[in-house]
């Protein structure tokens, strides 16, 4: 049985009940989200020992942070390194996207390493084994994809991306309306070559409740790949990207009634007087699902800095609905991340996430600057240092700068007097 | 000769408007309108040789502005010019000297030579170091010492002026009252009402705001109305010291206005992302549309190291919610001073920032990331690269992260979806 049944039936699963402490909210607010749909709670039924992270409306904004192989570079340790780097700056899933090497071996090194939901884009390996296997992605057949999905499934994958909203109703509307740059999201493009090639409509949306049944059975949550996501803020809310949206919604419907947990995964490159459109019409055509975001990225030109585009999106993102913000690194367009840039990543993601939360009034947010602000006002450092965001590069600065207050004005000086006045 | 403001008002369109239309891609005579009513300002001190002047208002490109000078012992002025120097490589439109200590006249006329964008100062600082060292206690500084100082730099060139005119007692009365959490946050705000206090007078660049216009007028420098109770926290945005302050500051600017002299208004500081739009609309009603010039804001007090990032996220905000000039915050920030890389990286956040926000204002910035998107789908690197926004680190970032890589990028290698989808929608095969 899946969290969303268990809810509907009135049960508060020990997840719930997890996810509530962890939020600081009644446990029957968790219920009654998962059973509606607007909480998601990624967790394989096969998976053990994983920290759960409930997603969605009233809840903390989560981050997730990406690793995986390329083709270009595969170093399976580096990548679950990565994960490390990325839970311990505060990660709350991760999603291995390997399409380098031994994809089923990073795989179980990622569910071995994460202490975090894991989720996997299972069209990723059908793909590549199709290569090798038939010698092309679009010799790829549904049965390849298919089993990917439940291989991964049976490995104990807690969410997967899934492109089941991608038909030829999109891939029409974009031929006709064109775009700046097509399709950006690599399963998305995978699978419209195929359509193109095959000349037949994508296997994901039209056996969807194949999909649906292997994820049920395994309580996956489902995380709606959006295969046409806006790859430059030109092409931001253009007609494709709505009637990806429109097929997403049908299939959010459809997932709920056969008792799939369902997410929504969203843009990309959006400008940030088109982010607040775009959450509110995710929310509105998706019944409320979780948005689960790809920064958003406010401009196109800053590549090295896109850490930073995605921490001001996903700020609004965040403020305006979105639940869930995958990271982007400073690599992000220009190669693979390191450890570091991964580290970065998270952060960047979690201001975001933080600045979203204070604005969305979660249990918590606003408490924890003022207890930063009260820390500063009294000058305390070891206070400053605990509830920075990243307390050991505080630390680290703290240490370099051990100055002493000015002293040059004696029992004269300005900043004393002042302080006495308020403390009057 | 009258200021840039009293021209504009008797209808004249300068050489500085010119050039700052033609940079805008705008009409000059926008320009000479925006200047005649205020909403925009060209800070270029009449003595100032070596500027090529930039526009800062309603209507314009949101411009950046950096802050260097020196702050303690181990600080030295080549030290600083080689910040100004890292600033303006990386785009930033301004530069704030806020020296507080050592050499100040030497520190500021090398800054003056070393760029030629405008450049600001905070005269306040230097009239208090004056004071501690004659007197050997800042709160004893004079009056009249303070306008000497005023008059000093804007007699060396100086383009603006930060000045905390409207920290009154009033404010300081608000601020107590209405307990404000973090009340010493403004070094120079905090320090003129440690010496109202000391010395039971009232402020006295607001007792003598009318000195201070008559100075400004003469050099044509354009005041730049600081906020000596901006929030330095979330819990204290919006709040009475603010927004009492805020008050006083638009009167201000209706008074230097008067008198022809170019104005713009100082704004926070820490303000939560909801605040933000608010914060803005405030200034623009009280302080009748004058440029606003926010520092950040940073949208949460808790990520010390990261405040470059939290400031890009406030920043933008502000930005398309009207604020036009946006001063860098660096990741040292509340931590120490910052190095050379970190004003650099301070700048290209903060720019970030600012063309996010002309984005969202749809102007001709838009034009920009359709070029770099082009670029992207033809997967040219020479051309994303030259494009970026800061080409040299997207050019290292591309070697190291992509080591071996040729057509596509390291991160999806041989899948590259631009790749596999250009084939199949029938467009041209992009190429390196």
């Amino acid at each position: 049985m899946t969290q969303l049944l268990a809810a509907r039936e009135g049960r508060i699963t020990p997840e719930m009940e997890e996810a509530a402490r962890r939020e600081g909210v009644d446990p029957e607010f968790i219920r009654a989200g998962v059973a509606a749909g607007t909480i998601v709670i990624p967790k394989n039924r096969l998976r053990k020992g994983v920290r759960t992270c409930a997603i969605g409306r009233g809840l903390r904004t989560k981050v997730n942070a990406l690793i995986g192989t390329s083709s270009d570079r595969d170093d399976p340790e580096m990548e679950a390194r990565k994960i490390e780097v990325a839970i311990s700056a505060g990660a709350d899933a991760i999603m291995d996207l390997s399409t380098g090497g031994d994809i089923d071996g990073m795989r179980f090194l990622s569910l071995e390493r994460a202490t975090v939901p894991v989720g996997s884009v299972p069209i990723y390996q059908a793909g590549i084994e199709a290569i090798e296997k038939r010698g092309g992605i679009v010799a790829m057949t549904p049965e390849d994809m298919f089993e990917a999905i439940e291989k991964q499934a049976a490995a104990g994958i807690d969410f997967m991306a899934i492109h089941c909203a991608l038909n030829f109703e999109v891939v029409e509307r974009l031929q006709k309306t064109g775009r700046v740059t097509d399709i950006v999201s690599r399963g998305g493009a995978f699978l419209t070559g195929w359509m193109l090639h095959n000349r037949k409509e994508n296997p994901l949306y039209e056996e969807f409740d194949r999909v649906l049944d292997i994820l049920r059975e395994y309580d996956v949550t489902l995380s709606l790949g959006d295969a046409i996501r806006p790859g430059c803020i030109a092409d931001s809310l253009d007609g494709s990207q709505i009637q990806g949206l429109l097929v997403a919604g049908e299939l959010v419907a459809r997932a709920r009634e056969r008792g799939v947990q369902v997410m929504v995964e969203g843009p990309g490159h959006v400008p940030i007087h088109h982010v607040e459109t775009t959450m509110l019409l995710q929310k509105q055509l998706c019944h409320q699902a979780p948005y689960f975001v790809l920064g958003t990225l406010a401009i196109d030109v800053a590549p090295g800095y896109d850490h930073i585009t995605a921490a001001i999106g996903g700020a609004l993102a965040g403020a305006s609905g979105a639940d869930f913000i995958c990271y982007v690194t400073p690599a992000e367009h220009l190669g693979l991340p390191t450890e570091e840039d991964v580290r970065v990543g998270v952060m960047a993601a979690r201001i975001a996430a933080h600045a979203a939360d204070i604005a969305k009034g979660v249990k918590g947010a606003w408490e924890w600057d003022l207890k930063m602000a009260r820390a500063r006002a009294s000058l305390d450092r070891a206070a400053i240092a605990g509830l920075a965001i990243d307390p050991a590069l505080v630390r680290c600065y703290l240490e370099k700068e051990k100055g002493e207050l000015c002293s040059a004005c004696g029992d004269e000086c300005a900043l004393r007097l002042v302080s006495e006045y308020f403390q009057q | 000769m009258p200021t840039q403001m009293a021209r504009a008002l008797a209808g004249e369109i300068t050489p500085e408007m010119k050039r700052v239309a033609g940079r805008e891609g705008v009409d000059p005579e926008f320009v000479r309108r925006g200047v005649a009513a205020g909403t925009i300002v060209i800070p270029r001190n009449r003595r100032r040789k070596n500027i090529d002047p930039v526009g800062i208002g309603t209507g314009l490109a949101v411009k950046v502005s950096a802050s260097v000078g020196l702050a303690g012992e181990g600080d030295t002025i080549e030290g600083e010019v080689a910040k100004v120097r890292a600033a303006v490589e990386a785009g930033s439109g301004a530069i704030m000297d806020l020296s507080v200590c050592g050499d100040i006249d030497g520190a500021r006329r090398a800054v003056l030579a070393a760029t030629t964008t405008p450049v600001g100062t905070l005269p306040v600082y230097q009239a208090l170091a004056e004071a501690r060292e004659k007197y050997g206690a800042a709160v004893k500084m004079k009056v009249d010492e303070v306008f000497e100082v005023i008059e000093r730099q804007a007699a060396d060139g100086v383009d603006f002026l930060a000045l905390h005119c409207a920290t009154t007692w009033q404010t300081l009365r608000a601020a107590r009252k209405h307990r404000r959490i973090d009340y010493l946050v403004s070094h120079g705000g905090s320090h003129l009402m440690g010496w109202m206090i000391y010395n039971q007078q009232e402020n006295p660049l607001y007792e003598h705001f009318d000195r201070l216009l008559e100075i400004s007028r003469r050099y044509d420098v354009t005041l730049s109305l600081a906020d000596g109770w901006r929030p330095g926290c979330l819990a204290d945005s919006l709040d009475a010291a603010q927004m009492q302050e805020l008050v006083v500051l638009g009167e201000l600017v209706a008074r230097a206005r008067r008198r022809q002299v170019q104005v713009m208004v100082k704004g926070p500081g820490h303000v939560p992302l909801g605040h933000l739009k608010a914060t803005v609309q405030l200034e623009k009603q009280l302080c009748h549309g004058a440029p606003y010039f926010v520092f950040g804001p940073v949208v949460t007090d808790i990520a010390p190291g990261y405040d470059h990032i939290t400031a890009a996220i406030g920043g933008a905000l502000s930005a398309w919610a009207g604020a036009e000039f946006l001063c860098y915050v660096t990741a040292a920030e509340h931590l120490g001073l910052p190095g050379v890389e970190q004003v650099r990286e301070g700048v290209v956040a903060a720019r970030i920032a600012a063309h996010a926000a002309d984005v969202a204002r749809e102007s001709r910035a838009v034009q920009w990331d359709l070029e770099m998107s082009r670029a992207r789908k033809a997967l040219d690197w020479d051309r994303q690269i030259e494009l970026a926004l800061d080409p040299v680190r997207a050019g290292a970032l591309r070697r190291e992260r992509s080591r071996g890589s040729h057509q596509a990028c390291a991160m999806c290698g041989k899948y590259c979806a631009m790749k596999v989808v250009g084939e199949y929608l029938g467009k041209e095969q992009g190429v390196c």
